[in-house]
């Protein structure tokens, strides 16, 4: 078994991937607004979190205009996706084993 | 990095927990439209008895009709692309239809004001079950708009029919936009 995922184990993040992964795969994601709400994060910490996701290749994230209002989609990517997959497993091995 | 059992177990606790929210946003957020479409049906329906009433009144039926191919429509193009007819759903309406007939038509002898109140209280009461298994927000919404429309009933006089169209059209299309923020 791997060791955690050091991207996904920070709390915040592991909320955004335990919350996008809940999505279908063909689903367009979940807004900013929608994440921050499931997440308990401000804006700007948000907005960290999900740079550094998007760094590490698991999110993806589209900005567009809707009714002349942004609007900030975020979505798990097939990597993000297996990630959040292996790091759950981690967890549940951790405590199989305890 | 050493991760202890309980941290992990306190870990996956959340990640359950966010699922369950994203899981029952979602229901909310289907549910919302097809409470909307339904307040537009209903005040339709309202209205077209209140204009042509010797026409409509005896034929309800055919603009409830409309609202329930809509919603299959709902639930198969647009809530779920790509899924087969939501089967369950048309027969939980069919079930509906006939437990109303038979009671409003064959054992109630229900005059029209208590027929007008029984119908929609029939199907709010079919959304406060509801809210037992998907979320509080359908049994804040079945028991509230029944509690307005039995104070309609009760007080109304005879303005109940716009009362009615006001609780179960404007009602419902409120509930549906205050559900999708839920």
């Amino acid at each position: 078994m791997d060791g955690p995922d050091d991207v996904i184990h920070q709390p915040i993040r592991l909320r955004v991937m335990a919350a996008l992964t809940a999505c279908d795969p063909s689903d367009e994601g979940l807004d900013f607004t929608q994440l921050k709400k499931l997440t308990g994060a401000t804006d700007g910490n948000l907005g960290a979190h999900l740079d550094h996701l998007v760094r590490a290749g698991y999110v993806e994230v589209t900005k567009a205009f809707v009714a002349r209002r942004p609007r900030t989609t975020v979505k798990a990517s097939t990597t993000g996706r297996a990630a959040f997959a292996r790091h759950v497993a981690f967890l549940k091995s951790i405590i199989a084993g305890a | 990095m050493t991760i202890r059992s309980d941290e992990a177990a306190a870990m996956l606790a959340d990640v359950d927990s966010v699922v369950a929210k994203v899981k029952q946003s979602r229901i909310y957020r289907s549910a919302a439209l097809i409470i909307t479409l339904w307040g537009v049906v209903n005040l339709a329906r309202e209205a077209l008895i209140a204009v042509a009433p010797a026409w409509f009144g005896p034929r309800w039926f055919l603009i409830d009709a409309i609202g329930v191919a809509s919603t299959l429509a709902l639930l198969r193009w647009v809530v779920e692309p790509g899924a087969r007819l939501p089967v369950r759903t048309l027969a939980a309406f069919c079930l509906f239809y006939a437990f109303g007939w038979v009671w409003s038509n064959l054992l109630g002898q229900f005059e029209p004001r208590e027929s007008m109140a029984f119908w929609p209280t029939l199907f709010l009461f079919g959304y406060a079950v509801a809210g037992l298994w998907f979320g509080w927000a359908f049994t804040a919404i079945g028991l509230g708009l029944t509690a307005l429309i039995l104070i309609g009933y009760v007080w109304s006089g005879a303005a109940f029919p716009l009362w009615l169209a006001a609780v179960s059209g404007l009602g419902f299309i409120l509930c549906g936009l205050w559900m999708r923020r839920a």
